[in-house]
């Protein structure tokens, strides 16, 4: 064969859904330039020469026996909020939280108390908070707030179980290894979503309103919206690393964190509507009735309103673990593992912060507790 | 006007904030850049994802772009090496075929010549096959090709050399 012939063959040969794929391609690029940071300019020689003298100064001061000790005090400055509560007396914006901890999950009513429903892992609030769906490991179980079982149903290795619907009909979609399944509330009908690419370690999440629509993404990032009666709504583009998957209330608008990104695609027809790249975004909530998205990560706090900069609403030292918005969304809950505290940041009006210490302690765990739900704050 | 002033004054746009000259250099370099990532990694979901960030990888570094250079192959540089990157990667890993073909996106071969082409394409090492496409799809140099490839240019003749010579006997066998 020649050249131009292997030219041509290869010129010929059809790339599958290649224009398909260009179009949710340029929707993903077009979202990512439309919303990308504008790039700092270098710094000016003066800059970085300053900076290295600052970082000699810093090393000089090391290598000396009183600089070492105030390098290890720096290191070891991850103290949390000052006049942080001993206890969890109460919870600061009220409602309920469902937590989990090494004992197990826990329901915290507003007064602060706590009640341990059992050795569950991933539980979830129904939608109205009158039930909580949690798992084993090969377990699917749905329980009333004050621990009593309702039903069970054997799995093999649930994962992410996620109570969807209205006030009469609920579901739950779960994923059973690989492969995400949808149960009715009543623990009856449960069916693999067969035929479907096989989901990511990721909790679907179910779309606010009338209609049954999960989200769940795939092994390649890819996000599907399904409705359980059998049809697929939308497709997205790729997203390597998929974590999390959150709706905002009214369900136009679902975010989806990777390793390096948060892209807000519309709710209708998974097209982004935004992309921001932030690297080592650890869980996302959006705001009850509204549209802005509270998103953690190593040692930040930030809430991303629809168009314009990210707010940072908090930050420290050491790693943060988990977000969730309170039921009237003036108040943030952020756990900050490295401090042993639950932080409560008033988002709405004037800026406060209170926190609470010893959560690992109150929580009989040996891990930092999760906060897995403020009732009923949003429906991821 | 050229393509190649067509493509800097879409490079200066964009680099100004024009969208419309951003999807001008979009559909300019996608049929090329997924084309290249579907026939060096064979799979249509895969290849998607890496012309997509590849793309993507563009837009971040839009600003520092310095737009008297030609855009493709810095495009072709990220696209190919990201494909053979997966790959190798998907060689190593065992669950691979756990996942199934997106919908729509199984495997449509044409019929005739150009599916022996790639059919036999796709029975060669990864290396092999990135070093045809560079060549004979997207038409660089032996030259051009061990620098995108960060490869000596010897390596790029002998793997072109031997990626042709296994190629022409997998379709001698593919039409008999």
């Amino acid at each position: 064969m020649n050249e131009e012939r292997l030219r041509n063959a290869l010129l010929a040969e059809a790339a599958p859904d290649e224009l398909a794929a260009g179009d949710r391609a340029w929707e993903t690029v077009r979202a990512a330039f439309e919303t990308r940071e504008p790039v700092p300019r270098p710094l000016r020689y003066t800059k970085p020469l300053l900076a290295l003298a600052f970082a000699a100064a810093l090393v000089a001061a090391a290598l000396t026996p009183p600089g070492r000790a105030l390098a290890d005090d720096v290191r070891d400055a991850v103290v949390g909020v000052d006049k942080a509560k001993p206890d969890l007396f109460s919870v600061r914006g009220g409602g309920r939280l469902i937590v989990e901890s090494d004992a197990g999950a826990w329901v915290v009513d507003a007064d602060g108390s706590r009640r341990l429903l059992g050795p569950y892992r991933e539980a979830s609030w129904s939608p109205f908070a009158r039930f909580v769906v949690a798992a084993r490991a090969n377990e699917l179980a749905a329980l009333e707030p004050d621990g009593t079982v309702r039903w069970k149903l054997a799995r093999p290795r649930v994962r992410f179980p996620r109570w969807g619907g209205g006030a009469t009909d609920t579901r739950i979609a779960y994923l059973s290894g690989g492969r995400l399944h949808v149960v009715a509330g009543d623990g009856t009908g449960d069916v693999d979503a067969g035929g479907l690419p096989a989901a990511a370690p990721v909790a679907p999440a179910w779309r606010p309103g009338g209609r049954f629509v999960v989200a769940y993404a795939d092994t390649l990032g890819r996000v599907h919206a399904y409705d359980p009666a059998g049809s697929l709504l939308w497709r997205s583009a790729p997203h390597a690393h998929p974590r999390v998957l959150a709706w905002s209330s009214d369900g136009t608008r679902l975010a989806l964190v990777t390793a390096d990104r948060v892209v807000v695609l519309a709710g209708s027809t998974g097209r982004p509507l935004s992309t921001r790249f932030l690297r080592g975004v650890t869980d996302a909530t959006f705001a009850p009735r509204g549209h802005e998205l509270a998103v953690v990560r190593a040692k930040d706090v930030l809430v991303l309103p629809d168009r314009g900069r990210p707010q940072r609403v908090f930050g420290g030292a050491g790693a943060f673990d988990g977000i969730a918005w309170s039921p009237d969304r003036r108040w943030l809950l952020v756990g900050w593992r490295d401090a042993d505290q639950w932080v409560f940041v008033r988002v709405a009006g004037k800026r406060r912060i209170e926190a609470v210490s010893r959560v690992t302690e109150q929580f009989d765990s040996a891990r930092f507790p999760r906060v897995a739900g403020w009732c009923c704050a949003s429906q991821r | 006007m050229g393509v190649g002033r067509d493509e800097r004054a879409w490079v200066r746009g964009a680099q100004a904030g024009s969208v419309s000259d951003l999807e001008a250099l979009f559909k300019l370099h996608w049929p090329r850049a997924y084309r290249a990532a579907y026939l060096v990694c064979r799979d249509a979901a895969a290849a998607e994802d890496i012309a997509q960030e590849s793309f993507l990888a563009a837009v971040r570094a839009l600003d520092r772009f310095d737009r008297r250079r030609p855009f493709g192959p810095w495009l072709h540089r990220i696209v190919v090496n990201r494909a053979i990157d997966w790959s190798r990667a998907r060689a190593l890993r065992s669950e691979v075929a756990l996942y199934e073909p997106a919908a729509g996106a199984e495997q449509a071969l044409p019929s005739g010549n150009s599916h022996t082409v790639a059919s036999a394409l796709a029975s060669l090492s990864t290396e092999h096959r990135a070093v045809i496409v560079l060549r004979h799809l997207l038409e660089y140099t032996p030259g051009e090709i061990a620098e995108l490839l960060d490869l000596p240019r010897g390596t790029v003749n002998s793997r072109l050399r031997r990626g042709l010579d296994e190629l022409g006997e997998r379709i001698e066998e593919e039409v008999r």
